[in-house]
């Protein structure tokens, strides 16, 4: 009994310590922040790191002290796991989650890792080094031009390709396996500067399921057949919007943002056309660290012509020539001085609209594709490795039957980027947009009238007898 | 004596509950006769309820426990997990980076063998049969009886021995034979 109710008196806290220092002001250089002490098995349970998700083993433990207390069987109310606030602006330093000695298997792989990180990046320096003498041939070559000399320039360029993707694997591979660096980077403290963070961070987004998500929402939706033919996605693309509706409040407080009035938009979901009046915030995370310049474009598939009784593609927004790169990431501005915003207007009796957003990268600067050279020397030269569009505004009356095969294929842009896609109905903010964006009386669709078949003999003498 | 049954089982029997089973409506036996149909049903729709091993052990319930008392960390697990696993890499690279040497080796060799001489590249190049006896085993079979004669063809030279067991927790039921004579096939 004595041992439930000091279970219950030491159950875990709120908001769990795990393994971050305390205080926001880093320790001296020298001498890292001491460990959590050896703890009993009662109280091991305390000492899981803060920035996994409430995994099996880590709930586990002191759910099971908590439910027999007293012999009455408290209904758990699932609330949502609260986060540490650690992040960019109240940064933490890093921790060994155990003391030495409590597992010495730990001990020794914290050993092994840091050697064989050790190993990899005095490679790594080894290989910058030879990197540096070419690169330094390139330019020399550069500069003699001449006809003779572009074979040799090729190769030169070849090679230097080759030994940067090495140089790229050594250093992601020398810094990958740190506990350090990886729960930086779980608890958004990465410098998108360093390579292994960069790719740790892409590394989440194609495989812990939002990339999935948003594939799955995009074929389903059969947005890639119907827009373009191919899509893959290389820039984590998020959209925003301010929560209109009760059901979105009520889905924000459910995640336990009560106060909150901004929605991330999940791919392919249903929106209010309240919500689109305004353009949406657009959050992008590009993983490259040279600025390459992307066009954005937003385009409705599915406004109705009657004409030719199908759908046409509407131009709701376009920028071209917007700047990304991994030093870049977060809220994009400055989108609407182009091809101006206009929201979305799913019309009357249609099916819903899938309203979908891209940002398709403009053609590099040298060459046919991107490579590790055309980055690197932007890089280090400063500039952007993409070659600027100067696309034309698109006027209001070339809005409709807007073709964006046709535009991505004049204009050279590319398969990768970013997407994102929402669906939309008829609401009363519509009735709005008619009126006083668009200005236009609002049409009203339906199907077409039915031929009425029997017009001729109704009413007349089916029978003569 | 009296046989008659107790107050309370009589006024038991008329309060008892009488919410029947509908045995017209139960599912059917599907124990007797052929388990095909049983067997179709339970491939296309397994059960997703988690209350036991996955066939395959993909998936244990008794781990996660155990897991969290030998290693407290959910963090110092995956660390322990990528240095095993680095250290598995490293062993495996070297493998194949020394094979690799030596078949480059091998072919090197052979392209010379080729260049100088043609015949003994040939021979050199030839294949053998396994299951083909020399001279001194053909000598070897005249003197066998004809099941020895099979245990020697049985027996191919150069992969593994037959005596090589995989170790069990428990001797064998016909226990261990002390008159084993081990059989030789001539290489």
């Amino acid at each position: 009994m004595l041992s439930r109710t000091l279970r219950a008196a030491t159950a875990r806290p709120f908001l769990v310590r795990g393994n971050a220092s305390l205080s926001s002001a880093p320790p001296a250089a020298g001498t890292p922040a001491p460990p959590p002490p050896p703890a009993s098995t009662t109280t091991t349970a305390t000492t899981t790191t803060t920035a996994t998700p409430p995994s099996a083993k880590a709930a586990k433990a002191p759910e099971e002290g908590d439910k027999a207390e007293g012999g009455r069987r408290k209904r758990k109310v699932w609330t949502p796991r609260k986060r540490p606030a650690i992040s960019a602006l109240a940064p933490r330093e890093w921790n060994r989650p155990l003391a030495p000695g409590v597992v010495p298997a730990y001990d020794y792989a914290l050993k092994y890792i840091q050697r064989d990180a050790a190993a990899v990046a005095a490679e790594a320096a080894e290989l910058e080094k030879r990197v540096e003498e070419k690169e330094g041939e390139y330019q020399v070559l550069l500069k003699e031009g001449g006809e003779g000399v572009k074979e040799g320039l090729e190769k030169v360029d070849a090679e230097l390709e080759g030994m940067r993707e090495k140089l790229h694997v050594l250093r992601v591979q020398a810094e990958v396996n740190l506990p350090e660096v990886r729960w930086k980077v779980k608890n958004a403290l990465a410098e998108r500067g360093r390579e292994a963070h960069r790719h740790l961070l892409e590394h989440r987004w194609r495989k812990d399921g939002d990339l999935d998500l948003l594939m799955e929402r995009i074929y389903q939706m059969k947005v890639v057949p119907d827009l373009l033919p191919v899509l893959k996605p290389t820039v984590d693309l998020r959209v925003a919007v301010p929560a209109t509706t009760p059901d979105q409040f009520r889905a924000l407080a459910a995640q336990g943002r009560a106060g909150a009035n901004v929605l991330t938009v999940e791919p392919g979901v249903f929106l209010d056309p309240k919500n689109t009046l305004s353009p949406p915030m657009l959050y992008a995370d590009a993983f490259h660290a040279d600025t390459r310049l992307y066009t954005l474009l937003m385009v409705d598939p599915d406004v109705p012509d009657p004409e030719r009784a199908g759908y046409k593609t509407y131009l709701h927004w376009m920028c071209p020539n917007v700047e990304l790169s991994a030093a870049r990431a977060g809220r994009l501005t400055g989108l609407n001085g182009h091809t101006a915003y206009v929201p979305p207007h799913p019309q009357r009796g249609t099916p819903y609209h899938r309203y979908t957003v891209l940002l398709l990268p403009q053609p590099p600067v040298r060459g046919e594709r991107y490579s590790r050279n055309l980055e690197a020397r932007a890089v280090r030269e400063g500039g952007v490795s993409s070659r600027r569009l100067d696309i034309p505004v698109v006027g209001e009356g070339e809005r409709a039957g807007f073709d964006v095969r046709k535009f991505v294929e004049e204009w050279g842009l590319g398969v990768e980027g970013g997407a994102h896609m929402f669906r939309e109905v008829w609401g009363a903010a519509t009735s709005k947009v008619y009126e006083e964006v668009l200005k236009q009386p609002e049409p009203v669709f339906g199907r077409p009238r039915k031929e009425d078949r029997y017009a001729d003999i109704r009413g007349r003498k089916k029978y003569v007898l | 004596m009296s046989f008659l049954r107790p107050a309370s089982s009589s006024s038991k029997a008329a309060f008892r509950n009488t919410t029947a089973i509908r045995h017209y409506a139960g599912k059917p036996d599907t124990s007797l006769g052929d388990p095909k149909r049983e067997n179709l049903r339970r491939a296309l729709y397994p059960s997703n309820i988690r209350n036991r091993p996955t066939p395959v052990g993909t998936w244990r319930p008794d781990v996660a426990r155990a897991l969290q008392r030998a290693i407290p960390s959910v963090q110092a697990h995956e660390t322990i997990e990528r240095a095993w696993l680095l250290h598995k890499r490293h062993v495996r690279k070297q493998r194949e980076a020394e094979l690799s040497r030596k078949f480059e080796k091998m072919r090197e060799a052979m392209d010379e063998l080729y260049k100088l001489d043609s015949q003994l590249y040939l021979q050199a190049n030839r294949a053998d049969d396994p299951r083909a006896k020399s001279a001194q085993e053909m000598e070897m079979a005249k003197k066998l009886k004809v099941s020895e004669v099979r245990t020697m063809d049985a027996r191919i030279p150069g992969l593994f021995p037959r005596e090589l067991k995989v170790p069990t927790d428990t001797p064998s039921r016909t226990g261990w034979n002390y008159d084993y004579k081990p059989f030789q096939r001539p290489l």
